[in-house]
């Protein structure tokens, strides 16, 4: 038991580090990562908002954001997006 | 103390009289209302295997599990993300977590294969 690694345990470790989330739409956020609470709805800085459509990749710059957990599917810990 | 810190006090203190009817306590063990829920799935047996798993909205990933709790969310590794639009392809993701509240479908890699389509009329 004590060989695993708990997930919410890994997204702890990535505070201060850059995190890719991944919503269950077709929408990806990249930034640093401050922190998230027991439902998962995270604190980022300096974000990237990737909403991808059948004509492309539309990115918007944001500052400081609350995301919603309600929507997140995937956390990629130390990841700079899908450009990376 | 207590009551004052939960912010109601007078329904802390008093419990019989404000709840009129369910006053007698059946159960001495009060606390064991509930019963313990486990897991269905012991993923332990997974782990640092590889699964699939898909999520309501229809994403799909395989990974090598390498860690989960009660909630359902997991730690894949070497993840490849597989995408049906514009044409089917993969990306790798690398080390990932998954929202177990997102999760709809978990299996195991081995032992399951692609075939063809059952419900195409022959030609």
């Amino acid at each position: 038991m004590a060989s695993q690694i708990l997930p919410l345990e890994l997204i702890d470790r990535c505070i201060g580090s850059r995190i890719w989330v991944i919503m269950k739409s077709e929408r990806e956020f990249s930034g640093t990562l401050l922190g998230f609470d027991d439902f998962v709805n995270m604190v980022l800085e300096d974000v990237t908002e990737y909403e991808r459509t059948p004509t492309g990749t539309k990115t918007t710059k944001l500052a400081q954001t609350l995301l919603n957990g309600n929507n997140i599917c995937m956390l990629v810990p130390g990841s700079n997006g899908p450009e990376e | 103390m207590a009551d004052r810190g939960r912010g109601s006090a007078p329904r802390g203190a008093r419990g019989g009289s404000t709840r009129g009817g369910r006053g007698t306590p059946i159960s001495s063990g009060a606390a064991l209302d509930k019963p313990k829920r486990e897991a269905i799935l012991d993923l332990s047996k997974y782990v640092n295997e590889r699964i699939r798993v898909k999520f309501t909205g229809g994403r799909e990933v395989t990974g090598m599990l390498k860690g989960y709790d009660q909630l359902l969310n997991l730690v894949l590794d070497e993840v490849e993300e597989e995408i049906l639009e514009p044409q089917i392809h993969k990306r790798a993701l690398g080390l990932v977590v998954l929202r177990g509240p997102t999760i709809t479908l978990l299996s195991p890699v081995d032992g399951s294969e692609e075939i063809e389509n059952p419900f195409l009329a022959p030609e």
